[in-house]
């Protein structure tokens, strides 16, 4: 195994830059004669592969990196990584459009140029072998597990390049951060230590006091909140929900001018629970930040994982340059009348336990949670958000899923 | 002792006066400064059940140990068993009606 330093930031040393502006992108795009449809999800992790946010990765994985990634949790240039990239494809697919190593694809979403791939490898995996390694079990109920058996039989391999930059769609547009943006912004406000609250939910003051508690151990100047923008299950609160709501806690001064920022991560949660977090630790680091914080059951499923194993996982890898907060639970304390830590608290049989689930249960009978666990301004963006973005629900439903408006918007570009 | 897993049914005001009505208000616990909760239990089997017949339930199972995420016409139904039947002990009842 080579040894690399993976305490480097960016993650490998160098922040990924592979977005051509539109002029020569065309150019590119002429250049590459066979075209090949994508899906969103794979668009956006171009995206992020692209502006950098997945650096030191230049493109979806070949054998190598994935039988590494997967066995090794590192990619072959010796840079610790837990999450395969991977691009899945069809036998038959491949025969239809006639690929070959070798060749360039031009890469087409929502019938535009969006991307191209210079194709290393055509090849197979076996997907029960990078479901175990990745996720820890084959149970097909696990969604990770399912999304990896749901993979067409073989994959391609090879660099990619954005050519045609998409739009983000309001509300998301005001929170795109590229890594170099946000480094640049950082710097801008002086902010020297950014602590990460990696979040798919709407904030409850347990998250809020989670932030604020991660904020005080690492001394930080700010609490950066980067949202996951993508995939979706019936029943999460929609995705504009989450992100208005975390930006709501700052503009109305839960947290004070200058110490939160609310960003967006296009993509689509893996539930990989320990080796999710060190591929949020790796992108988080990428996008600037020196601190990520991690609660219990970070990133995990059902049972899965044990309620810390995010926690156990950071001492089994070397030094990778960004600290983890490792915090215990907020709970409620009726002894106490506060929300409060329970690694501090002393009153276990009489504290109430809340989580991100209970408040959608609460809200979804109809009843207002009370200020000390949901803050009022939250909630009543929250009902806002279903009205304008939910077809009257803050919570994804079938209707969402078919209609809601598109999160990037691939601009016309002739080739 | 076996596990139990509430499934909260949480107290608006509808659910208030009903349980008023029937003169069992004292049945709702206190929650979180100000909300009040019938915390319905099921074992095992029943927690199951539930989670099979109604796939948008979520057993949360890292933090509340709760059954959550209930369809609010289904807690309903089971809210109105608890008043007719004036206990908790309805799961059985219920799960046999469906």
């Amino acid at each position: 195994m080579t040894e690399v330093n993976n305490a480097l930031s960016p993650h490998g040393g160098k922040l990924v830059d592979r977005v051509l502006e539109p002029a020569k992108g065309r150019e590119k795009a002429r250049k590459a004669k066979i075209k090949l449809p994508i899906d969103g999800s794979r668009a956006t992790e171009i995206m992020s592969i692209a502006y950098g946010f997945f650096s030191p990765v230049e493109g979806f994985m070949g054998h190598k990196d994935v039988d590494s990634v997967c066995k090794d949790m590192r990619l072959t240039s010796g840079y610790i990584w837990s999450i395969p990239i991977i691009f899945d494809i069809s036998e038959s697919e491949i025969k239809a459009k006639g690929l070959k190593e070798g060749d360039t694809l031009l890469l087409t979403y929502q019938n535009q140029p969006f991307a191209t791939m210079d194709l290393e490898e055509i090849f197979s995996y076996d997907k029960n072998l990078m479901a175990q390694k990745v996720y820890g079990t084959t149970e097909e109920k696990h969604p990770g597990v399912k999304r990896t058996f749901a993979c067409k039989d073989k994959f391609l391999g090879g660099k990619i390049t954005l050519i045609n930059p998409p739009k983000i769609n309001p509300p998301f547009d005001k929170y795109w951060y590229p890594p170099k943006v946000l480094r640049q912004k950082a710097a801008e406000l002086g902010w020297k230590k950014m602590v990460a609250h990696q979040t798919r939910n709407v904030p409850h003051t347990g998250h809020e006091w989670l932030m604020k508690g991660a904020w005080f151990a690492s001394s930080a100047d700010a609490v950066l909140v980067s949202c996951v923008v993508g995939e979706k299950r019936a029943g999460d609160y929609i995705d504009e929900a989450i992100v208005l709501t975390h930006d709501a806690l700052g503009q109305t001064g839960y947290f004070r001018k200058g110490t939160h920022l609310t960003s967006i991560l296009l993509w689509d949660m893996r539930y990989a629970g320990p080796k999710e977090a060190i591929f949020h630790a790796i992108v988080r680091k990428n996008l600037g930040c020196t601190h990520h914080m991690f609660g219990r059951d970070h990133a995990g499923v059902g049972t899965y994982y044990s309620p810390y194993a995010a926690h156990e996982i950071f001492s089994q890898v070397p030094d990778l340059g960004i600290v983890s907060v490792l915090t215990l639970e907020w709970w409620y304390c009726p002894v106490c009348g506060e929300v409060t830590y329970s690694g501090l608290c002393g009153h276990d049989k009489e504290s109430q336990a809340f989580s991100g689930t209970l408040i959608r249960s609460i809200i979804q009978d109809g009843v207002k949670p009370p200020r000390l666990i949901f803050r009022p301004e939250v909630f009543d963006l929250v009902t806002e958000s279903g009205e304008k973005y939910g077809f009257g629900s803050p919570f994804v439903t079938n209707e969402y899923l078919a209609r809601r408006n598109p999160v990037i918007s691939v601009p016309p570009m002739e080739v | 002792m076996a596990e139990i897993y509430p499934i909260n049914i949480w107290i608006n005001e509808e659910r208030l006066s009903k349980l008023q009505k029937a003169g069992l208000a004292d049945m709702a616990q206190e929650a979180f400064a100000g909300l009040k909760k019938l915390a319905v239990p099921t074992n095992e089997h029943q927690r199951d059940a539930i989670l099979k017949k109604f796939p948008m339930a979520k057993f949360d199972s890292a933090t509340t140990k709760s059954i959550e995420l209930v369809p609010r016409e289904v807690k309903d139904k089971i809210f109105d068993m608890v008043v007719a039947k004036k206990t908790l002990d309805v799961m059985d009842a219920f799960l046999a009606s469906i």
